[in-house]
């Protein structure tokens, strides 16, 4: 009884120490990243962000500033000459308009694919139709393909559309990469929802449209939250597609590109980075927390069939 | 049946917000196709300068709209070199390209993507606005390529102003000039240079400039640009000769700030530091015009830091400079591009940003007097005053030599200590595509 007692305890030690040092593995370079923000530039080029730690500094040069995130927040300093030979010290752009941009870009690069997928993963999984395997075979196939093969083509028929800088053009980008992914996800949950259940709902009526409508869409809510926060965050991240279907001007720029901009045109002012990445790690963070209690769940849907 | 409707609910909540984001937000921009007929007045320039230069560069660029009413629109981006490919392989190129590598735009000049400027303006009024090299340098297969606006210049000696003088040394005229002054400060017990070559994936670049510059002093003009076209080979004893020069330096321990084993692991933003020390941990630093972005804080160009021009070697060829620059490509042929290409051979394009300090006019007629600093206008004066001026050669040779064996190269030979110089200029030879 004791030794057994015992056994559990150094057992348990064992797992809760292996997981602590994990954890510290896996947030320490992130803990780097906030001090370094919050340091001055001059620090952060010279010194390592765990001596900012210690107690000990020169006087007069502040430890731990705010400016990092003031420049990020509300604009880098400049100074430029105005065309009547004045020298004006302006602040630049602030996020504002590329926080907009990116949530007006993110928002339907989510919603849309994951509505296309959801009436796929039904008609995949649950109506009989002609050439269905060779359909899913497709889609399945379709997830090998990289992005970038089709960035080319798809700018010379969005420029033949005149699409090339609109909003809409990202979306359709978007939700074309995102498809097959979401489809082959939501396939695998859809599918293992009981037999019985829409068994029971066709003999009482129910067409295709309300039974997607009012069992499947209901009970996939687990699967097309997980599936939410692989895309959201994949297209709040994403630079490439952003740089290439709608561009750079400033009007139109999304936070990454936003960020990419303020190191400087020779990467002088990386410092800046540090807090950025803070600032823009802030709503996935949020969208991440409101929709996690999903996340588990839908990380194994499909995994299981039963 | 609750479940249901609340997800509805919430669906339609997020699509009708995001609507109202996508509304509230910019209206979906129009990119001009050049088939339909063009936006009347509107010309869309796309560079690789960011940010506070994009800003400086937009500010430049008004005198030209208040006096024609036509609109610039500037775009820049720091992965220009990929986004340029893809927009005019995809159909969708600028009206003007600002390239900072004219290697990249040769490459759309073979394609025949890029419009002759000899077709817009006359032989004579380019040569009234450029200097004849220049004009050779923006020429490519029989064709004037395009205009240059800015330029940098790197053969330039970072040197600290106040413990320079009060050491009593003083600024070298001539190569031998400047190893003795080297030598000079190893017998005080100083360090001569500080060289730090870490630059991530492009580690090696601050060495092929010193390569550069050694090659353009000591041999003809002609020899660099067969150099440049892979007709003189790296294996040659003219290229062997500049990296043993370069090597005189590099190679020994007491020269170089931390030794020559640094070298490698140096960022080149950090290296000139060690000149701000009390007392300086070294006293010269080799680098291009653009560095003091790079300095620390508070450093003032002109007292507490200055430069001199990089001494001849061989007098035959009295003072190339070796830079760099932007060069505007025209891509689309209409009445309003051709008038802003024609502004921005003009110095009046230039000035705006030139008087913000940082910047170096390629113009003829880009006043002296318009500098806002003595640096600035020493640059200029150096530009001036150019015997030759040439083009960074790893930015001409082609991509998989100038961006990478030189680079990768240069790393070999430094942590080898020079001694297997033959085996990495055959490596580099061998990499020479076909």
């Amino acid at each position: 009884m004791n030794s057994k007692k015992r056994r559990k305890i150094t057992s348990e030690i064992l797992v809760n120490g292996g997981l602590l040092v994990l954890c510290l593995l896996w947030t320490l370079p992130t803990l780097g990243l906030l001090v370094s923000s919050l340091r001055p530039p001059r620090a952060v080029n010279t010194t390592g962000w765990w001596t900012a730690l210690r107690p000990t500094e020169e006087a007069g040069n502040p430890r731990f500033t705010i400016d990092n995130y003031r420049q990020v927040l509300l604009g880098r300093d400049m100074t430029f000459v105005t065309a009547e030979g004045e020298t004006v010290l302006a602040s630049g752009d602030d996020l504002s308009t590329a926080l907009l941009n990116s949530i007006a870009v993110t928002l339907p690069s989510t919603i849309i694919p994951i509505l296309i997928a959801a009436c796929a993963a039904y008609a995949f999984a649950w109506m009989k139709f002609k050439g269905r395997g060779f359909f899913f075979v497709v889609v399945v196939a379709l997830l090998v393909v990289p992005l970038q093969i089709a960035l080319i083509p798809i700018l010379r028929d969005y420029t033949r559309l005149n699409l090339t800088g609109t909003f809409l053009a990202v979306w359709l980008a978007h939700t074309g990469f995102g498809l097959p992914l979401a489809t082959y996800l939501l396939y695998n949950y859809i599918s293992t929802l009981p037999r019985e259940i829409l068994e029971s709902a066709f003999l009482d009526g129910a067409s295709h449209f309300t039974m997607f409508t009012r069992l499947i869409l209901p009970l996939s809510v687990p699967a097309l939250a997980s599936f939410a926060i692989f895309q959201f965050l994949w297209v709040w991240n994403d630079l490439l597609v952003a740089l290439v279907f709608i561009g750079s001007r400033p009007e139109v720029m999304v936070l990454t590109q936003r960020l990419q901009e303020m190191v400087g045109s020779r990467g002088q002012d990386w410092h800046l980075l540090t807090a950025g990445a803070f600032v823009t790690m802030l709503l996935p963070m949020i969208v991440f927390f409101s929709l996690q209690r999903y996340f588990v769940r839908g990380l194994l849907a499909g995994s299981v069939k039963g | 049946m609750l479940a249901s409707k609340k997800l509805w609910s919430v669906l339609s909540l997020i699509i009708v917000l995001s609507l109202v984001l996508v509304a509230c937000g910019q209206p979906a921009p129009e990119v001009d196709d050049p088939e339909e007929a063009p936006d009347e007045g509107v010309v869309t320039i796309f560079g690789a300068f960011v940010d506070e230069d994009a800003r400086r560069f937009q500010a430049s660029m008004e005198p030209f709209t208040e006096r024609t009413g036509i609109e610039v629109q500037y775009e820049g981006s720091g992965d220009f070199e990929t986004l340029i490919l893809v927009r005019v392989e995809g159909g969708n190129p600028p009206d003007i390209a600002a390239f900072p590598q004219p290697g990249l735009l040769a490459g759309f000049v073979e394609q025949d993507q890029v419009i002759d400027l000899n077709d817009w303006m006359e032989r004579d009024y380019l040569e009234e606005q450029y200097e004849d090299h220049w004009l050779e340098m923006a020429t490519m297969d029989g064709i004037m390529a395009g205009v240059w606006y800015r330029a940098n210049i790197k053969s330039l000696v970072w040197y600290p102003v106040p413990e320079f003088s009060d050491a009593g040394y003083e600024i070298p005229e001539t190569w031998d000039e400047l190893l003795a002054l080297s030598d000079q400060m190893v017998a005080d017990g100083n360090t001569p240079w500080c060289i730090g070559i870490e630059s991530a994936g492009a580690t090696g670049w601050v060495a092929t400039d010193w390569m550069e510059d050694i090659m353009l002093r000591t041999q003809p003009v002609e020899k660099y640009d067969q150099w440049v076209t892979g007709q003189l080979p790296f294996d040659s004893p003219e290229v062997k000769n500049a990296a043993e020069i370069m090597g005189e330096i590099w190679f020994n321990p007491d020269y170089v700030y931390g030794g020559t084993a640094s070298i490698l692991t140096m960022p080149f933003g950090d290296a000139p530091d060690p000149m701000f020390d009390s007392p300086p941990g070294c006293y010269m630093h080799r680098q291009a015009s653009f560095i003091p972005a790079f300095f620390p804080d508070g450093v003032v160009v002109g007292e507490d830091v200055d430069f001199f021009y990089l001494p001849p070697i061989d007098p035959a060829y009295t003072m190339p400079v070796l830079g760099a620059g932007d060069l505007f490509a025209a891509f689309n042929d209409r009445p309003e591009v051709r008038q802003a290409v024609e502004f921005l051979t003009t110095g009046e394009s230039t000035r705006a940003w030139l008087q913000a300090g940082g910047f170096v006019s390629p113009h003829n007629d880009a006043e002296l007097d318009w500098y806002p600093t003595e640096t600035d206008r020493k640059y200029a004066e150096i530009l001036g005053e150019a015997s030759v001026f040439r083009f960074d050669a790893s930015d001409l040779m082609p991509g998989a030599v100038g961006a990478g064996s030189f680079w990768t190269g240069m790393v070999d030979l430094v942590s080898a200590r020079g001694e297997n110089l033959d085996e990495v200029m055959r490596t580099i030879d061998a990499s020479w595509p076909e």
